[in-house]
């Protein structure tokens, strides 16, 4: 797995791209914890990359959410594959995550402005 | 000489490997290649992730002495049917009865993956150790 990290006005957009497993949640819990600055709080789990999620993955998910929720910080997800959505509602995480279907509408949701492309705005599939 | 009206044997795959966090990807590997061949490719995520789900808690909960875990896959026209076992020491199976797990808990979320993926899961468990048996329907969106 590789894990991109952006900063974008204030908040750290954080993209997993591959498995998010047992074998790869050490890296991903490592890499967010060596976030910095005043708002390494801010975070958008960009999970539109990830092929493949286990238990031990979503519990390093639920794991970041607590801790970004306990010191007040904004957190949301972007999961755009309907299996990984399948299997959120299967624990109920989606009734606790705030997702959204793409990056462009994360950002919105958090106020931060241009520079990311709906592509399902713009897509000519009807 | 005729047979007349013999069934044909089911084909099934019987898989041991050493319980270790190695095994995981490579036990997902062989159940979803098997799955795909034998026609269940619009299930084989689910049964691979099952399979997964339930060898992770025989490394966490009961590597057993012969340090082997034990799968089957036994496929038939309209389900696919998946025994995970161990030879640990076993558990209470009546304490998973109260172990749904809360949105935010960070443990105990893999019985409930794998009843979610799968149709049905039965769970035995004693001093011989324990299976876990999956049964997964076919659905109709697999190519015929």
């Amino acid at each position: 797995m590789r894990i991109e990290v952006e900063e974008k006005e204030g908040y750290h957009i954080v993209t997993p791209i591959g498995e998010l497993d047992v074998y790869t949640v050490p890296l991903f819990r490592k890499v967010l914890l060596r976030l910095e600055g005043d708002r390494k709080h801010d975070l958008v789990l960009d999970l539109s990359k990830v092929t493949f999620i286990d238990s031990s993955g979503l519990g390093s998910l639920i794991e970041t959410y607590q801790k970004v929720t306990s010191v007040e910080g904004t957190i949301v997800f972007v999961i755009e594959n309907p299996r990984f959505m399948k299997i959120m509602k299967l624990v109920n995480l989606d009734k606790v995550f705030k997702i959204f279907p793409n990056l462009g509408r994360a950002l919105q949701s958090i106020g931060v402005s241009g520079g990311y492309i709906d592509r399902e705005f713009f897509s000519d599939e009807i | 000489m005729r047979f007349i009206g013999r069934k044909k044997r089911a084909k099934r795959l019987s898989v041991h490997l050493p319980c270790k966090k190695k095994s995981l990807r490579k036990a997902r590997s062989i159940v979803k290649k098997f799955a795909n061949k034998q026609g269940f490719s619009a299930e084989a995520d689910d049964i691979a992730l099952a399979v997964q789900e339930a060898l992770k808690n025989i490394i966490q909960h009961a590597c057993p002495a012969d340090n082997t875990m034990r799968f089957v896959l036994i496929p038939s026209d309209d389900e696919m049917i998946v025994e995970v076992s161990d030879r640990g020491q076993g558990f209470d199976v009546e304490t998973l009865k109260f172990e749904t797990p809360s949105p935010t808990a960070l443990h105990g979320r893999g019985v409930q993956i794998i009843k979610g993926l799968m149709d049905d899961v039965t769970i035995t468990s004693g001093k011989n150790g324990t299976i876990v048996r999956m049964q997964k329907k076919k659905s109709q969106e697999n190519p015929v």
